[in-house]
């Protein structure tokens, strides 16, 4: 071979991860690591031993933590700054852990209103943005005119976020209310809060919504949504969506790579944050029970 | 894209990423792209050691790393990850190597799991700039030859020095033994 | 042929919602003839917006025609994406109002959004036309 015959030189060999990697495995010790290579084949028996006492669920509650993934515009020295800013705020105000489809209402101080305050209640229909800049969508119908209104999470005007009904729906994005008859999006602004059982899991609700004929604001037959009942299309529509389909993007590793964070940085956010974040959690809890405590006088 | 995805959790890979992917120049279109990166994800399976254009290798480097961390975090009773390991890897012998050979072999290491080398270009024949992608631990004589300032380094000087010292200790207690025997 | 036609060619853009010339529009208020013409299925059309963009927004002032006459409008809600804190709708609303800009209905009967409050006031000058009229008849803020 005309390799052997001339110089190489390295490159690209991930000093720098693996020193940062090694840092973070530490809390294991390293006999136990060698110890069950020769039993178990698959890394998956490996791994448990390093327990945390962060929640594995904690990039579903508070996914604005992660930072964006796109390579270019990761600054580390940002995202922490951006962290601790979001944590101050969480301080002051209590951000209760929601998701898309869950009902909530919004009060916020509004210097064009004459009470100078506003409050909106709809359901959430789209959840954006990470850091400072995460943002949620919600809509309502009012006066049978569909309304949306988009709210920054961290916004310091906000002065109240309340979950009336935590749930979750079938999709991630539930844009196609807009193309759905009113009574789909339709809420009483007086709505009391639902409160769930301690410990509960998120209840899922499998609403199918059955969308408006055509003309639509977006072409639904081609998303893949799990929430739509039968659209009743001609055949064509359905046919077009299948010569559009990208069946091989789900087979695209580097793909799904560039979009998430990994779990090892996860994990790094995460264990930075979540004392103070449970700190905060705990200190709700306790406002809830005084809530509770507070309701049977004011019957009386 | 301003959010992460959170749907699945990844492995960190320990190699540096491109910002962007390569269309690597396919008239199919992604799925031919795909369809590309299969035949030398494959091969690198395969014969563990290829010759190739560096950026269809700096591209397969990526996926090849994502299989294998795959591998290593499910193990092969996981459905979804067999089904991967079944699209990227068209001989399907290999597959049986992945779970087999490779796991056990990349799943205490600490580092990237494949090396990418800068190979030199044949002027005038060659354009394109040529790399060697290896897997790591593979059986074939290193690429990069042993540093001959290396010996230079202080441990290897005394090493050598100590190993002079043992042999020159050995030889006498021979020597002794000899002059022993022919005494008697 | 079908083949042809099913997998055209040319690319085309999202759909951006502006509000401008030869856009239908709603009326929201219940002067008759803005009544008529929505219920005859004649939604007026927007022929001139009064702003140096051409793309009308919230509290815009546009000339609309309705039932052959040319008549002034105020919009008062658009499909488009909002800022922050305001709200969209899923219609373009608006009120007519004549050229003093007082409001040809009594009463609007759709949600306002709050911050139309500051940017009509803003609009109006002392000689000119009073457009915080409309305010008055608006029967409910969002």
């Amino acid at each position: 071979m005309l390799l052997k015959t001339l110089n190489f030189h390295r490159f690209k060999c991930g000093f720098a991860p693996v020193l940062r990697a090694s840092r973070l495995f530490s809390n294991s010790p390293p006999s136990d690591v060698q110890q069950p290579s020769d039993e178990s084949i698959s890394g998956k028996q490996v791994k448990p031993e390093r327990k945390s006492v962060v929640p594995s669920n904690s990039r579903f509650i508070y996914p604005e933590f992660l930072p964006d993934p796109k390579i270019e515009w990761r600054n580390s020295l940002r995202e922490k700054l951006e962290r601790m800013d979001m944590i101050q705020r969480r301080k002051h105000i209590d951000i209760p852990e929601f998701y898309v489809g869950s009902i909530m209402a919004v009060s916020s101080s509004n210097q064009h209103a004459p009470n100078k305050a506003t409050r909106f209640v709809g359901i959430c229909i789209q959840r954006l943005g990470c850091g400072l800049r995460a943002n949620f969508t919600l809509r309502n119908v009012i006066k049978h005119v569909g309304t949306e209104m988009k709210y920054q999470l961290y916004d310091p005007t906000i002065q109240k976020i309340e979950v009336l009904r935590l749930e979750k729906r079938l999709d991630d994005e539930l844009l196609y209310l807009r193309d759905a008859p009113n009574e789909y999006s339709t809420f009483d602004e007086n709505m009391e809060v639902e409160y769930l059982p301690e410990g509960a899991p998120v209840p899922v609700n499998p609403e199918m919504v059955k969308l408006k004929p055509r003309p639509w604001r977006a072409r639904w037959e081609r998303k893949n949504m799990k929430g739509l009942a039968d659209l009743g299309l001609e055949d064509r529509f359905y046919e077009r969506a299948e010569e559009l389909a990208t069946p091989w993007e789900k087979y695209d590793l580097m793909k799904q790579y560039r979009k998430t964070i990994p779990e090892e940085e996860q994990k790094e956010i995460f264990a930075e944050v979540y004392s103070e974040l449970h700190e905060v959690e705990v200190m709700r809890k306790k406002l809830k029970r005084k809530k509770v405590f507070i309701k049977p006088t004011k019957n009386v | 894209m301003n959010q992460a995805e959170v749907s699945q959790l990844v492995s960190k890979l320990r190699i540096r990423i491109n910002p962007r992917h390569k269309n690597l120049k396919c008239p199919e279109g992604p799925q031919g792209r795909l369809n590309k990166l299969r035949k030398t994800v494959n091969a690198l399976f395969k014969y563990e050691r290829l010759e190739l254009n560096y950026t269809l290798a700096d591209e397969t480097r990526g996926y090849a790393e994502r299989l294998i961390s795959e591998a290593i975090r499910h193990g092969d009773t996981h459905k979804p990850t067999m089904e991967m390991a079944d699209y990227w890897i068209e001989e399907k012998q290999l597959i049986h190597k992945l779970f087999k050979v490779l796991v056990p072999r990349f799943n205490d290491y600490q580092t990237s799991y494949t090396m990418l080398y800068r190979a030199p270009k044949a002027y005038p024949e060659i354009v394109y700039p040529r790399s060697v992608l290896e897997l790591r631990g593979n059986p074939f004589p290193a690429i990069l030859p042993q540093r001959s300032d290396q010996r230079n380094f202080i441990h290897n000087v005394l090493l050598d020095e100590a190993k002079k010292a043992y042999r020159a200790e050995k030889y006498e207690e021979i020597t002794k033994s000899l002059e022993e025997q022919r005494d008697e | 042929m079908s083949t042809i036609f099913a997998a055209r060619q040319f690319s085309t853009s999202a759909v951006s919602n502006h509000i401008m010339k030869l856009t239908r529009l709603r009326v929201v208020d219940n002067s008759t003839i803005g009544k008529q013409a929505m219920a005859e299925g004649k939604p007026p059309r927007c022929i001139h917006v009064y702003n140096k963009k051409g793309i009308g927004t919230i509290g815009d002032k546009i000339m609309v025609a309705i039932k052959g006459e040319k008549v002034k409008a105020i919009i008062v809600g658009c499909v488009k994406e909002q800022k922050p804190n305001i709200p969209r709708f899923d219609s373009n609303n608006i009120v007519l109002i004549d050229d003093n800009g007082t409001p040809l209905g009594t009463r609007i009967n759709v949600p306002i959004p709050i911050v139309l409050r500051t940017i009509l006031k803003e609009k109006t000058f002392s000689k000119g036309a009073d457009y915080t009229k409309l305010l008055a008849i608006a029967s409910n803020y969002v």
